[in-house]
């Protein structure tokens, strides 16, 4: 690991020449938006864009005047695309600090550039644990969360509600494995117990349906899974169609039930348990607000994705205010992040100074039909929840 | 688990309707190689229009059973074109060069689906009357996968038939074997060519449809299951009829199997056993014989 | 395109000065992307040894390119070797893989070998997808560029690092061309044309075959060493079989079995992937910047037109306009 160290000091080096002799007092700040436009994560990219420009609509689009300006790059929604895009918008455009991200592989790719370029970057979805735990920068915030922090009170809570064995399921990557291993501990520590697991390879997977057989074998209480978009639709159909619908409970990261999905797994949805940071039904009025501003605009219920977006815009102008619109010293901004407090769509959040993570609430919901729709109700809050430095020493 | 026997039912039933869809993919890019030469990688991109356009006739008429007609029509049409566009003017070069073009079409035809239809998963609903599950030998299965394993039989045996019965067949099965023989003996081999060629498509529209319920329609869903197909045809042999039979069924289990029994291995299964086949059986396990 | 090549010194060295004149006042992200071209023009030169001139189209080509990069950033990372030795290993290991898998992959030709090594190189990315020791999916970090302290430089300055990418690939298309040049190359040939015949003369064909395979594969590898240290940064979607495929359109769009054509390929593609996802490129042309995020469709249709109008691809063109030329 030294090695790495060594190339980010030299990286740096080389780099600062390039960043800050741009800065320029009277120019237009400029924010590099680092999002897939394209590839499997496109939607989701598209989603994150659109609420991050209501977000720059609603907060302000200059600071101590000074413009914003954002400059937007597209991932493809792969690793080194992704390191390629945020090379061409530090080096090319220039730019004063990077917002967006949304697949873990991607954040892990431009972890040690950015960091050697000393440019602050705002993640707005990418939930690698390390990001802001082992291999924690000062120039990396994330404002949407990281894996553990949205299941870790899921298992004790579980284990609490009377289920005592549980199968756990993802995808067969990191995400998937930090995501099982964060509720086995908790779940495990209250006394519940994990009957079976199984990790279907990412991507390639048509079928859920071997997979149940499986689970219908090991018949546990509870079944908690992660997963997002096409495949959270599909496990829910196919969950209810194989009948087990009515013989174990559907638990899991709440990508399972978020307002992206649920509409479409209709019916079948109902009674899942989530636990995200996020549900559209949070009974706040600024929830009620910003869903009726993104829903005028869309035409859909805003997501957790919009939400966390959205609140990253909030954070770069409020931090940018706090420095009178200076752009020079970038390890003020960052501080300045630390000390923006505000309650958001999602409630109450803050940057953690120790790891550079959010803290906010995690919500449990389980979906309930509403008419002939469905949505998820809140039933329990997680408030205030912090990571433990897990390695950070910020 | 091997010894529970509502799993194997279960789990065999899985593999059943895998390999039926498999089945109705690769049964035309096969027959079209064994004509034709040539291998068309934007076989799951007609896969994928298939369920989207299936997706825009449930939208359109509410109604399944429209989208069943309709959906594989559109995806037959778009190959009639492609056909007519391209490929009657590829004819006399050489296959690689019309591989290549099929392969610049997934691009394409990605691109193309989040135009239209946007980048975020759809689904469409089950029809009423295949909603829900029977009991099978005292297992609870989805009534709409039975669905999927009957239609696919059904097309089993309609393509059966049609080869052994009809004049199309008879040329189908000839120009396999030797197209130029087929030609000299004055049939319109073009117009045969054509006509499989669409048949294929609109079977591959016909399978994006049918699984459209099942699995989520997304952009990037045509690539994973046109490798599958692809290994069926490897596999079971090239143009040959019983080689995708026999392919999709091995492919299908296997991989359905393979997936909870050896979980590590899952993603190289299935080409470990391709690999396999090909170094004992260079041509796939039923060879047509490449008279041309 | 193969046997009498009048233009490839001539296109070689307008590529050297295009190269020597882009690097030359260019800034970091010129520089960037000229370490980019240089990295692809290896490897689709590589791949063309095979889909040119030994007529064994791969579908799995960037199998070797992924075991490159991870070799690199194992001998890096983890023992702490410098990187000069970190390449040499890489091509080793590349070249090993290659050796193994080519015994296999050799006995099977055309439609075949398409799906095999797709086989093969998915097998590879399957395996450095579940591999924890190397991260997994999230890939590793912190891969250092050529300590050359010794001469004065600094490589982590993209300047230098490009020059030193440029070199490489300069050095890679003399070495092929050597090899292509020589009785073996004369052989692969040969072998292409007609492989019964040169079977029936009582020549190892395998053997040939699986030297090609095995020369083609450590040139790949190197090609991903060079990526590991270029991005500091490797993940298993290196060995994703799109990477394949898009190498495979790159010695396609610039014309199969010149070894300069292939380099010119790499150049069209890379320079093309950044314009037509840069949003500021279609406003300048006066179309909607949301096209950007649409550039596979419109790669796809200039591929597909390469493909039809120019089937020898940019440089096969380029020859036939050059002899009609003289002709006249």
């Amino acid at each position: 690991m030294n090695g790495k160290r060594i190339m980010a000091a030299a990286l740096a080096a080389a780099l600062l020449a390039g960043t800050t002799a741009a800065a320029n007092a009277q120019s237009d700040i400029k924010i590099g938006v680092l999002l897939p436009y394209s590839g499997v994560f496109g939607g989701l990219g598209k989603d994150q864009d659109a609420a991050i420009e209501m977000g720059f609509d609603d907060f302000g689009r200059e600071v101590a005047d000074r413009g914003i300006t954002l400059v937007k790059a597209d991932t493809e929604s792969k690793p080194n695309a992704g390191l390629a895009a945020v090379k061409k918008l530090i080096l090319r455009d220039k730019v004063d600090l990077v917002v967006g991200i949304i697949s873990s592989g991607v954040l892990a790719a431009v972890r040690d550039y950015v960091h050697g370029s000393e440019t602050p970057l705002i993640v707005t979805n990418a939930g690698n644990v390390d990001i802001t735990g082992e291999r924690c920068s000062p120039w990396i915030v994330r404002t949407s969360f990281s894996n553990a922090q949205i299941v870790r009170d899921m298992g004790p809570w579980m284990a609490g509600e009377g289920y005592g064995t549980a199968f756990l399921m993802a995808f067969d990557y990191a995400a998937g494995h930090q995501m099982m291993d964060t509720f086995r501990e908790g779940f495990e520590a209250s006394g519940g117990r994990i009957v079976g697991e199984a990790y279907p390879p990412l991507g390639e997977t048509k079928d859920f349906g071997p997979y149940l057989a499986q689970v219908k074998a090991a018949d546990p209480d509870t079944v908690f899974v992660f997963f997002a978009g096409g495949p959270a639709i599909k496990f829910a159909k196919e969950w209810a169609a194989f009948g087990m619908k009515d013989e174990v409970q559907l638990s899991g990261a709440g990508w399972l039930n978020s307002a992206l999905y649920v509409k479409k797994q209709g019916a079948d949805a109902v009674g899942t348990l989530g636990a995200l940071n996020y549900y559209p039904s949070i009974d706040t009025p600024e929830n009620h607000a910003w869903q009726e501003k993104f829903r005028a605009a869309h035409g859909r219920d805003g997501s957790e994705f919009g939400v966390a977006a959205y609140d990253s815009a909030r954070l770069i102008v409020s931090a940018l205010e706090a420095t009178g619109g200076n752009t020079d010293d970038k390890a003020a901004i960052v501080k300045a992040m630390h000390a923006v407090e505000f309650t958001g769509p999602r409630g109450p959040l803050r940057i953690d100074p120790m790891t550079n993570n959010v803290i906010q609430n995690i919500y449990v919901a389980q979906v309930e039909a509403r008419g002939d729709s469905v949505a998820a109700a809140i039933r329990h809050t997680f408030p205030a929840v912090q990571d433990p430095p897990n390695g950070c020493t910020l | 688990m091997l010894l529970d026997p509502g799993f194997l039912i279960v789990q065999t039933l899985n593999g059943l309707q895998l390999s039926m869809l498999l089945f109705l993919l690769s049964i035309g890019l096969s027959v079209v190689f064994g004509m034709m030469n040539f291998i068309n990688l934007a076989h799951g991109t007609l896969y994928m229009v298939g369920a989207y356009l299936a997706l825009s006739s449930v939208r359109w008429f509410d109604s399944y059973w429209v989208a069943l007609v309709l959906a594989p029509l559109g995806v037959a049409l778009i190959g009639a074109v492609f056909y007519a566009v391209l490929l009657r003017h590829m004819q006399r070069q050489s296959p690689m060069r019309q591989v290549l073009v099929t392969f610049g079409l997934i691009f394409v035809g990605f691109d193309a689906v989040r135009m239209v239809w946007g980048a975020l998963p759809h689904t469409i609903p089950i029809p009423a009357a295949l909603d829900g599950s029977v009991t099978v030998f005292g297992e609870i299965y989805p009534t709409y996968r039975l669905f999927i394993i009957a239609l696919g039989v059904t097309v089993l045996i309609a393509l059966h038939f049609g080869l052994e019965r009809t004049r199309l067949g008879a040329v189908v099965r000839a120009g396999v074997d030797d197209r130029r023989m087929v030609a000299a003996l004055g049939i319109d081999v073009e117009r045969a060519f054509f006509l499989v060629f669409c048949l294929g498509c609109w079977l591959a529209g016909l399978a994006g449809v049918v699984s459209a319920p099942v699995f989520s329609i997304f952009p990037g869903m045509d690539m994973s299951i046109l490798i599958l197909t692809l290994i069926v045809v490897v596999v079971g042999g090239p143009g040959s009829l019983k080689g995708a039979v026999v392919g999709s069924f091995v492919i299908g289990m296997v991989d359905t199997y393979g997936q909870v029994l050896a979980p590590e291995l899952a993603r190289v299964t299935i080409y470990a056993l391709m690999a396999a086949v090909l170094l004992v059986r260079p041509q796939g396990l039923f060879p047509v014989s490449q008279a041309h | 395109m193969i046997g009498r090549d009048p233009l490839h010194l001539p296109v070689a060295a307008a590529l050297v000065i295009a190269a020597g004149v882009a690097w030359y006042g260019g800034d970091f992200f010129r520089h960037e992307v000229l370490a980019e071209i240089a990295i692809y023009a290896i490897l689709a030169m590589s791949l063309d040894l095979l889909v040119g001139y030994a007529g064994l189209v791969s579908l799995g080509h960037a199998a070797f390119f992924a075991a490159g990069a991870y070799a690199t950033a194992a001998c890096t990372v983890f023992f702490g070797w410098p990187v000069s030795a970190a390449t040499v290993a890489a091509v080793g290991c590349a070249a090993a893989l290659a050796a193994v898998a080519g015994v296999f992959v050799i006995r099977v030709s055309g439609v075949f070998f398409i799906m095999i090594t797709l086989a093969l190189g998915q097998m590879v990315y399957a395996y450095f997808f579940k591999a924890s020791e190397f991260g997994k999916d999230d890939g590793m970090a912190g891969i250092p560029r050529p300590d050359l302290s010794m001469i004065g430089l600094d490589a982590t300055d993209p300047q230098v690092f490009s020059a030193l990418t440029l070199i490489a690939a300069f050095g890679v298309w003399a070495l092929l061309r050597t090899v292509v040049g020589s009785p073996f190359g004369a052989m692969l040939v040969a072998i292409h044309r007609n492989e019964s015949r040169v079977r029936a003369l009582g020549c190892p064909v395998p053997r040939y075959k699986l030297a090609a395979f095995v020369l083609a594969g450590a040139i790949g590898g190197f090609a991903g060493s060079l990526i590991a240290q270029h991005s500091g940064f490797v993940s298993p979607d290196l060995g994703f079989w799109t990477v394949s495929g898009e190498v495979l359109i790159m010695v396609i769009i610039g014309g199969m079995g010149s070894l300069v054509g292939a380099a010119l390929g790499a150049v069209v593609m890379v320079l093309l992937r950044h314009e037509l996802s840069h949003r500021a490129f279609w406003e300048a042309i006066g179309l909607p910047a949301d096209l950007a995020s649409y550039w596979q469709f419109v790669m796809g249709l200039i591929f597909i037109a390469i493909v039809l109008l120019a089937g020898d691809g940019l440089y096969g063109r380029l020859l036939t306009t050059w002899r009609r030329l003289r002709r006249s």
